[in-house]
């Protein structure tokens, strides 16, 4: 039976600098495998679309606008991600990575949280909205 | 008369849906004569979100992460639970090394929210220095997780055959470095918690449960060891990894708060020795076996021992790539009655520090239930059925 | 005549609205609530608020809407956080406020100053049996049962050092004590004092009567805006108050501003770490402490005192 066992951690502290870092301005360098912003290589890719059908927070969309010429849109909603990791998994020929610095995704800008990976000239019909044809999209 | 004047001089103390001792929503209705409690009803039922309907709609890979949702604070159990679950329908064999990891985890998670548990516990013993140093101390665990999985909460290491990761030798070292820490520092604590008088008083010989009490009330996990019950799925029935690296079960015999705390971090030294165990001789081999997409018909249970106790999972399927039916018991459920049963008696000061010595986690234990059985059992209930029994209550209650 | 009585009152006005007393007083009790809050998270490992953050809170909760609940009396609900306030900045009239002399004394003001410091206590108490809210109610009790635990063994500890000054006026204590570490000789009076004056701000381990985790805010549940800033300040100004007594009593004394700062401070170093050290107590367990323990220690004091007194003259 003691009274005040805690003494030694508080007079260590008095003299010693707070533990709690003011994080926007102290910044710790992050983890290799720290699981952020999600990133398509489409060069391998045979738009099989597991990587859509797997993710549970819906957040890919693989548009498929023409699957010989493997001509396909990867539709990507950061907002949504639980940032699982499941579609670089699922995917077998290894098209999509996670980064490690790109993980401060807050943004006041609704476009911010819709990014769509592709040919850059596919990539503006969509976002212009002009009709194409026999599109596929997988969810 | 005499009875009624009785009736007047009690008074109820609500506490809960939203109360400064509940992080969660649950409701106790607390009678009380001056301080001393006379009786208590518990109400659950506010954080129900649908879960167990919701992966009726959705894959196999897709539950994966639905179930690690559950709870924010086992997240990786839950979902080695399903793995475990799934893998026995598929007739699967996950690798030797990928079932090391997940006990890894599993002991990482563990440490997690034991730590996790002291802090909460002693803020509501009202010891706030002993819960910011012991918040600060999880920070340690939380960056190896990180490290290791590349997410501090959900870390997501299960996949539907095995593990998502490999563990090299720079991160083994970080983890041993870290556990050195937390060893030292959890003696330091365990030191703390049952020497310090002042701590001592709030929690020596309050909500004392005997072992044949804790039997009868089916008490699980940490509450139930801590009143001598040897009840612990990783001893009792070992699952994955646990069969090569068996654990160790730690019991006390009090019973009481204290025994509550000093089960907690004993267990953590028995983790701590698993995960060095585990990091000397992990096998080798590979991390995943291939999963068919549509599980074999059949149904199965799987139990596994989480932070809190007893997680209990049924798993049905019907051939396809969506789950027919799964149902989740969680360690807290099992623990509530006896909260109710142990504040009689007690002053209302220890309610909450009774409450808080189950651990307890309120959004993971809401399920559906059917308590209204007036107009006959149903078994099912259509959409239109529950939503018109949902009208039908609110305007009785408001009638 | 009009003219000269108020230019002979402008002193008095000033003492009683400005300095020691009034807009002073307010803003030191603020600069100690800073500093205990401060002191307590760095022993703690954490950075703890800014050194405005107390007047921030006092001014949002000043421009913040008052609710009065139903069913409470509106003047009393109105009124008790007024008398409050009142009562403790009339108490640091009496004292040694940044070491001047008190503002006024009388013979037995010691008696006055720590009676006005319990109509604080008081105030708090019937401010939670007004309303009708659970945890105010509960709240209440447990305030005026901790109130009547240590205002004995306060009391008692404080008329150590009266006893030896043989006096009961404060400016004749202050200047026998100017000099005389009276910690020495009477320590368990000191210890008792100390531990007395937490209960009496309840702060940690005597905050039962507003144990958050159990009654939300106790007596204090139902206050919002007005009469909470009020409260509040009133709790800053006891501190003060407190904290200038004992030191003026068994630290040698506060006879100038530095001294006064150097000595203060450094007690209330000591309340905040026996803050961080110790474990909330239960209302039963704060009772029986005070009864069991406390009066036994400071009448054992007595004793010693009065025998020592009687053999040395």
């Amino acid at each position: 039976m003691k009274i005040g066992i805690m003494i030694s951690d508080i007079s260590n502290s008095l003299f010693r600098r707070p533990i709690t870092e003011l994080y926007p301005f102290e910044r710790r360098e992050t983890p290799e495998s720290l699981r952020g912003m999600l990133h398509w290589n489409s060069e391998n890719c045979t738009g099989c679309g597991l990587c859509a059908k797997d993710c549970p927070a819906n957040a890919i969309d693989l548009i498929v606008l023409d699957k010989k010429a493997k001509r396909f849109v990867l539709s990507y909603h950061p907002d949504r991600c639980t940032f699982c990791a499941q579609c670089v998994h699922s995917c077998r020929q290894g098209c999509l990575e996670m980064s490690n610095e790109e993980w401060e995704l807050a943004s006041l800008d609704k476009d911010q949280f819709h990014v769509l990976y592709g040919v850059k000239e596919d990539v503006e019909n969509i976002l212009a909205g002009s009709p194409l044809p026999d599109v596929d999209r997988i969810e | 008369m005499m009875e009624k004047k009785i009736m007047d001089e009690t008074f109820t103390v609500p506490i809960g849906p939203q109360h400064p001792a509940l992080k969660e929503p649950s409701h106790f209705r607390i009678t009380v004569d001056g301080e001393i409690v006379t009786n208590a009803v518990v109400r659950l039922g506010y954080a129900h979100r649908g879960i167990e309907k919701a992966v009726e709609g959705r894959n196999w890979i897709q539950n994966l992460y639905m179930l690690e949702r559950i709870c924010g604070i086992c997240s990786h159990i839950h979902a080695t639970a399903y793995c475990l679950g799934v893998e026995q329908l598929a007739g699967v064999e996950v690798p030797p090394r990928a079932q090391a990891i997940r006990v890894l985890t599993a002991e990482l998670e563990r440490i997690h929210s034991h730590f996790l548990w002291v802090g909460v516990a002693a803020h509501e013993a009202g010891f706030d220095t002993l819960f910011m140093y012991i918040w600060r101390d999880r920070e340690t665990v939380m960056d190896l997780l990180e490290t290791l999985s590349g997410n501090r909460v959900n870390y997501s290491v299960n996949i539907l055959g095995g593990v998502k990761f490999d563990i090299n030798e720079e991160q083994a070292d970080a983890i041993r470095k870290g556990l050195d820490y937390l060893e030292e520092r959890t003696n330091h604590y365990l030191d703390v918690v049952s020497n310090d008088a002042m701590f001592l008083q709030r929690t020596s010989g309050i909500g004392v449960m005997t072992r044949n009490q804790a039997e009868v009330l089916g008490t699980v996990g940490p509450t139930a060891r801590a009143s001598n019950v040897a009840r612990d799925v990783r001893v009792e029935a070992p699952y994955g990894a646990y069969f090569d690296y068996p654990a160790n079960i730690v019991l006390e015999e009090r019973g009481d708060l204290t025994a509550r705390f000093v089960v907690r971090i004993k267990e953590l030294f028995e983790s701590y020795r698993l995960i060095r165990l585990i990091l000397d001789t992990l096998p080798s081999g590979d991390l995943e076996t291939r999963m068919p997409r549509r599980i074999k018909e059949g149904e199965t249970v799987c139990r596994v021992e989480a932070p809190r106790g007893e997680l209990f999972y049924f798993i049905k399927s019907n051939g396809t790539d969506m789950p027919e039916r799964i149902k989740i018991r969680t360690p807290t459920i099992c623990n509530m009655t006896s909260v109710v049963k142990l504040v009689i008696g007690h002053q209302l000061a220890d309610v909450p520090m009774i409450l808080v010595g189950i651990d307890p986690c309120f959004s993971c234990n809401d399920r559906m239930v059917i308590l209204d059985r007036s107009d006959g059992y149903k078994q099912q209930w259509t959409w239109e059925a529950l939503r018109q029994h949902g009208i039908d209550y609110y305007h009785e209650q408001h009638s | 005549m009009g003219s000269t009585t108020i230019m002979n009152n402008i002193p008095n006005l000033v003492a009683l609205l400005i300095f020691p007393a009034g807009l002073f007083l307010l803003l030191c009790g603020l600069f100690y609530e800073w500093a205990d809050r401060k002191l307590l998270a760095q022993l703690q490992n954490r950075i703890g608020p800014r050194w405005f953050q107390p007047l921030a809170d006092i001014i949002k909760l000043l421009a913040k809407e008052e609710v009065i609940p139903d069913g409470v009396n509106p003047t009393l609900f109105i009124g008790l956080p007024i008398i409050a306030l009142a009562g403790g900045l009339t108490a640091a009239l009496y004292v040694p406020i940044v070491g001047l002399l008190p503002s006024y004394g009388l013979p037995g003001d010691l008696i006055i100053t720590i009676y006005l410091l319990s109509l604080l206590t008081l105030c708090l108490g019937l401010a939670g049996s007004n309303t009708l809210d659970r945890f105010s109610l509960v709240g209440a009790t447990r305030t005026l049962t901790q109130l009547f635990s240590y205002e004995a063994p306060f009391m008692l500890a404080l008329l150590g050092p009266a006893f030896v000054a043989r006096s009961w006026q404060i400016s004749v204590i202050t200047t026998f004590t100017n000099n005389r570490w009276l910690i020495l000789s009477q320590p368990l009076g000191f210890l008792v004092a100390v531990i007395a004056l937490m209960g009496k701000l309840e702060l940690p381990p005597f905050d039962a009567p507003e144990a958050e985790t159990e009654i939300v805010a106790g007596a204090l549940t139902e206050y919002s805006g007005r009469g909470l800033a009020l409260f509040r300040l009133g709790k800053g100004v006891a501190l003060v108050i407190g904290l200038t007594l004992i030191a003026s009593f068994y630290l040698g004394g506060v006879t100038n501003p530095f001294l006064f700062f150097v000595k203060t401070l450094t007690l209330l170093l000591v309340v905040v770490a026996l803050q961080a050290l110790l474990t909330r107590l239960r209302i039963d367990q704060t009772v029986g402490l005070w009864w069991r323990y406390g009066t036994l220690l400071v009448l054992a004091q007595w004793l010693v005192t009065i025998v020592w007194h009687g053999v040395a003259t």
